[in-house]
């Protein structure tokens, strides 16, 4: 076993070493962080020195900027030698921007951070470190010449994400950027948003459709998916000219459909579909589009308690309603909020429940029928709890060690 | 009622509606777009019902998507010289410059390169790898996210341009601990951790205990050991009078959460690894949405050049393409074969930490039944 000498943990220790190593990031044929950090007034020692002692230099720090309770991240490094404040900022829906919007973000960044962004973490866009003298002002330059506001950190209305939708997208089957723009500004929503009053975050996400590109499926507290009723609709005429120009093979469409719903009768050159079994898959639809669009009869699905962090391990989302619009679930979401909000203070929920957590606390059809008031009408599926991590003794690592090796000689080549 | 002009702060001043965001070609039809076509891996044309045309090309952004605004700017610039002046952020951190002809789209995607930025990304393809920020700013953080990033993008580049064709889709996430902000839905998915229980700093955990061994008697469980999801961390009161905490590693899962609450938990830095976990995605194709499940519970977390995490991704993937039928993501592909042939095929040691799971019944959407 080799013996490390134990230094400090400082920036100062580890700080040329690491310097050292970030050399090799800059180089390779994919855009490098590195560089595009080293372009800025980023204080890249800390990264640096995290990367040569194996381990973060960051901590929670603290900040405070007037009658603002949410929205960024304070951090100093553990030997206190670099602090940084970050910004969140709330998004438009479908994170479209015009390049006007967009050159008066970067002057933004320009004028009170480092000229560095994250230009989409799972909180959306991140203004790297606004120097903590000018945060205050930054706050009124964000609100009066952007025209958004610091986003959302901590315990309250996160960042709440649509897909392109209507905007962009041929298969949107509602307008989940209204969507969000409407939930956004619901009255209790918004009241929420500005302080930190639950028990964890809350996250709700709108796909426009089952592809759902948002992954509202497991990462939000609220996910809205748009769907259709029954059977795709067939045009049966473009099919069968895309059939003839060999877009479209009709036998394989029908072989692919996960649910055995397509049947294509060869003689009349028609292709059939049972919507009583359609899941949904959006298979043919991607294949032979315009010929097979969703049905018309539009339909939102809602899941509820889907999230990655939690007390007990992500989950996936559990099925709630399928409802015309978003409108028609506010009532729910509120009653969630609140419900989950009052089992704290009653005990029941710690702090960094999710949503998630407090469903499965109190059960699913205890949630649904007695806190909701509904009829419980799907039964979730029940799953592993997903985590991550292992606790391991030396030589179980060992031999997980000796397995990598081996792919590393045949993918590397023997080490000399 | 406070007359302090600040306090109007407390009413956000959010960017609705979306429209007033918008470039004005896509303002002017939205909810009108009927059809799409695809020029090649990177660029997509939309058409819309009134004979204007979108296209969009789709550009590959550094790990953890971090970004100078020098280069941001001359992605603007960019666009508002051969674009309509707008580009979207995706949810996976790659920017879509818009336009509105072929050849100025085949255009960006030269000026792009030349920048040294790869356009790729859609159909079957590397569609992003998905880095939280780890050591960049996060206090959790076991392995570095976005450096494994970089060296994955470095090999792996060909499989986003498409250069080399993928069976289906593919998605990576990376995450730093085993908080895995990357989620449980993409087809690999990477994440830090110990490889053990966790330890601490002695002195500094204090700074996440009561002072007072009083507290306790009152019945206050500090924050670290109340999320604590198994009961591995146990608080106690000492004959002087302080608080000492233990961690029972027979009982702890790696989770990660108390380390989540209180910075002073701490971890032997040689034992640091990452799990892989695949077969996740939201999507409700193919078998619909799944969660990513743990395979592999530690390889070695290595810098600068990560070699195990690099070895052990391409084998996956490898094994993937030589098995997979076309359109079936790696998910898919497990779902059909089984999870014992995936292990099989990979020669896979089975372990506690790794045991083969059948998911039983379907996600997402599907338990609604037939809508
Ligand atoms: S979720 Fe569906 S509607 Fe939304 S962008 Fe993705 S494919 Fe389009
Ligand atoms: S959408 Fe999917 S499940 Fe429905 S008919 Fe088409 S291929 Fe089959
Ligand atoms: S890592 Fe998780 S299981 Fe282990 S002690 Fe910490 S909170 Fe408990």
């Amino acid at each position: 076993m080799q013996v490390r000498v134990k230094k400090p943990l400082t920036v100062d220790e580890y700080a040329k070493q690491g310097m050292e190593m970030l050399k090799y990031y800059e180089s390779g044929p994919w855009p490098s962080h590195v560089t595009e950090l080293k372009k800025t007034k980023y204080p890249i020692e800390a990264y640096a020195a995290g990367l040569a002692a194996g381990k973060t230099m960051w901590a929670a720090g603290s900040a405070k900027i007037r009658y603002v309770y949410t929205g960024f991240i304070a951090r100093r490094t553990r030997d206190g030698k670099i602090s940084e404040l970050h910004f969140r900022v709330w998004q438009p829906s479908g994170y479209l921007y015009s390049t006007e919007k967009l050159r008066k973000l970067m002057d933004f960044a320009d004028k009170y951070g480092l000229g560095l962004l994250e230009i989409a973490g799972q909180q959306g866009l991140m203004i790297i470190s606004i120097r903590p003298e000018v945060a205050d002002e930054a706050v009124d330059y964000l609100r009066n010449v952007v025209g958004t506001d610091i986003g959302a950190t901590g315990d309250t209305i996160r960042e709440l994400a649509a897909c392109v939708g209507p905007a962009l997208c041929e298969f949107a089957l509602y307008d989940t950027l209204e969507a969000r723009d409407r939930f956004m500004t619901h009255p209790k929503i918004y009241e929420w948003m500005s302080n930190q009053l639950f028990p964890f975050k809350f996250k709700a996400k709108f796909s426009g459709c089952p592809f759902d590109c948002t992954r509202a499926v497991h990462r939000a507290d609220f996910g809205f998916i748009g769907v259709w009723v029954g059977a795709p609709e067939v045009d049966q005429e473009l099919l069968r000219k895309k059939i003839e120009a060999g877009e479209v093979d009709p036998a394989r469409l029908a072989a692919n459909c996960p649910s055995g719903a397509i049947t294509w009768d060869p003689e009349k050159k028609e292709l059939k579909i049972d919507g009583t079994r359609c899941k949904k898959s959006m298979h043919c639809i991607r294949a032979a589009y315009p010929a097979i669009k969703p049905g018309k009869e539009r339909k939102i699905a809602v899941v509820v308690g889907g999230h990655v962090k939690g007390r007990f391990g992500g989950k996936m989302g559990k099925p709630l309603a399928v409802v015309n619009s978003v409108e028609e679930a506010m009532d729910w979401v509120v009653k969630t909020v609140e419900s989950w909000t009052e089992y704290m203070e009653k005990g029941v929920v710690k702090h960094k429940d999710r949503i998630g957590d407090f469903i499965m606390k109190v059960g699913f059809k205890k949630y649904v029928t007695e806190i909701l008031g509904l009829k419980e009408e799907k039964k979730p599926t029940l799953h592993p709890s997903l985590r991550a991590g292992a606790v391991l003794d030396d030589e179980e690592r060992t031999m997980w060690a000796n397995w990598a090796s081996k792919l590393v000689e045949e993918y590397f080549g023997r080490r000399p | 009622m406070t007359a302090d002009p600040v306090a109007q702060r407390l009413q956000k001043r959010l960017p609705v509606p979306y429209t007033e965001w918008l470039p004005e070609l896509v303002r002017r039809n939205v909810g009108k777009w009927v059809d799409r076509r695809f020029h090649g891996y990177g660029i997509i044309e939309h058409i819309s019902s009134t004979g204007d045309r979108v296209f969009t090309v789709k550009v590959g952004t550094p790990p953890n998507f971090r970004m100078s605004t020098e280069t941001m700017r001359k992605f603007i610039d960019i666009a508002d010289k051969l674009g309509i002046g707008g580009i979207k952020i995706t949810r996976n951190g790659n920017l879509e410059i818009l336009t509105d002809s072929l050849d100025k789209a085949v255009k960006i995607k030269e000026e792009v390169e030349k920048m040294g930025f790869p356009v790729g990304g859609w159909g079957p393809t590397l569609w992003s790898i998905n880095s939280c920020t780890a050591f960049l700013t996060c206090t959790t953080a076991v392995v570095d996210a976005p450096s494994i990033t970089k060296v994955l993008y470095d090999h792996l580049k060909p499989y986003f341009t498409g250069e080399v064709k993928l069976p289906a889709k593919l998605r990576i996430n990376v995450s730093g601990c085993p908080s895995s902000c990357g989620g449980f839905t993409s087809d690999i998915n990477i994440v830090g951790h110990y490889g053990d229980a966790p330890t601490y700093d002695p002195e500094r955990v204090k700074l996440c205990l009561p002072r007072s061994a009083k507290a306790l008697e009152a019945g206050h469980v500090p924050e670290v050991a109340e999320v604590c999801p198994t009961g591995a961390i146990k608080v106690y009161g000492k004959p002087d009078g302080t608080v000492g905490l233990d961690v029972i590693r027979s009982k702890c899962i790696a989770c990660g959460r108390c380390r989540d609450v209180c910075d002073w938990m701490d971890f032997d830095e040689s034992k640091i690894g990452v799990a892989i976990l695949v077969g996740g995605k939201a999507s409700n194709t193919g078998r619909g949405s799944m969660p990513s499940i743990q395979v592999i519970p530690w390889v070695p977390a290595i810098p600068p050049e990560y070699r195990e995490i690099v070895a052990v991704v391409k084998k996956i993937i490898d094994v993937w393409r030589a098995n997979a039928r076309e359109g079936e993501r790696i998910g898919d592909w497990i779902a059909r074969v089984g999870m014992e042939q995936f292990y099989k095929l990979l020669e896979i040691p089975v372990t506690k930490w790794n045991k083969p799971v059948a998911i039983s019944g379907e996600f997402g959407i599907r338990q609604f039944g037939p809508i």
